[in-house]
């Protein structure tokens, strides 16, 4: 019987963050701009994507990865509106990783693609040390987690590009402060572009399908 | 909880590394883990024994190295995060990662970027083996 040692220095999340950059690759050969966005079960991921993709469609095409634990559901909403969708099963799993982004892109049309719009799976943890190949990363955030919830979750607000605070038009309701969220989220994250949100507010929305706009149109000029 | 997932990459990776290099038991697997890395390592532990059941690695050690959390600045600052400093300001965890996550720059003030402490490595395991060869390298 002999003892050895040996060196592996094999770091987990690299692997993954080298498939995420393969995927980044192949969206860019397409010349496709995608978003990854994430935030907390209920904060609004599907109906703010659902919002981008009807003022979107006829200008743009548009393809979706709808990540869940039971993903047939989302899909099923944004198949409504008659873009492609993917589900992505995770099972267990509380995000999406670049394995399954690779995946889900051999299913899609790439060449017939502008946007990908990639909706992680509902929490403010898991999903934050998976890359998954994506131009955007989106943290969404609803009033009615109350306003201490970025201090409690740093790292999703550090390493976002964009961070969106929904239902502002019920924070009253739930006695919270939307502004007090905004100011977090920038101690957190000074140069991050923050968007207060409501459905029922279209400027707001405006804002947000703006973002998406700037970098789809930054993407086709590559 | 996506220990399991992380565990599952940490078994096929050290029982590829230790049948290539012709194992009969693995005894350690040493993980460096950043502080600020979303992982629980206890978790990671017992999702490992689970899946390592009835293998060659099903009683193997698990050692954690925790790895502190290291600033970079554009000022060309590099320095470690003063421990002592993170502990004297709260013991919730999700009040440490908050306030090494909005930490500044000790020289220039600016907002300094996390450099370490969100890894996951597999650093090394120990084997048994049979024989003095080692049959292939990793």
């Amino acid at each position: 019987m002999l003892m050895h040692v040996i060196h592996m220095e094999h770091d987990v999340f690299k692997a993954n963050d080298k498939i995420a950059e393969k995927n980044k690759k192949k969206l860019d050969k397409h010349q496709v701009f995608s978003v990854n966005v994430m935030g907390a079960i209920g904060s609004g991921k599907t109906t703010l994507i659902e919002e981008a993709i009807k003022q979107l469609k006829e200008k743009y095409k548009i393809a979706v990865i709808a990540g869940d634990v039971i993903a047939e559901m989302d899909a099923s909403r944004f198949r409504k509106l008659g873009v492609p969708t993917i589900p992505a099963n995770t099972g267990k799993e509380c995000h999406l990783d670049a394995k399954l982004v690779e995946k889900a892109l051999n299913e899609i049309d790439l060449e017939n693609t502008d946007l990908l719009m990639i909706e992680n799976v509902g929490n403010l943890i898991c999903p934050v040390d998976f890359k998954l190949g994506e131009h955007l990363r989106v943290v969404i955030v609803s009033v009615t987690e109350g306003d201490d919830i970025i201090l409690k979750h740093p790292m999703i607000f550090k390493t976002s590009e964009l961070a969106i605070i929904n239902k502002v038009d019920i924070a009253h309701a739930v006695d919270v402060n939307a502004e007090k969220m905004r100011e977090d989220i920038l101690s957190l994250n000074p140069d991050v572009p923050v968007i207060l949100t409501s459905k029922h507010d279209w400027e707001s929305l405006e804002t947000w399908i703006s973002f998406i706009e700037l970098g789809l149109k930054k993407a086709q000029k590559k | 909880m996506h220990e399991f997932s992380i565990a599952c990459e940490i078994f096929d990776q050290v029982m590829n590394t230790a049948t290539a290099h012709g194992a009969t038991e693995v005894k350690h697997v040493t993980l460096q883990v950043g502080r600020l890395a979303h992982t629980n390592p206890e978790q990671l532990e017992f999702c490992f024994k689970v899946l390592s059941e009835g293998s060659i690695a099903e009683d193997a050690d698990f050692v954690i190295e925790m790895v502190p959390p290291s600033l970079e600045c554009e000022c060309g600052y590099r320095g470690d995060v003063n421990e002592s400093q993170i502990r004297e300001s709260g013991e919730l965890k999700s009040e440490l990662l908050a306030y090494v996550a909005a930490m500044e720059c000790p020289i220039c003030g600016k907002p300094a970027h996390l450099e370490g402490g969100r890894e996951l490595i597999i650093k090394s395991i120990e084997i048994e083996t049979k024989d003095e060869d080692l049959t292939a390298d990793r």
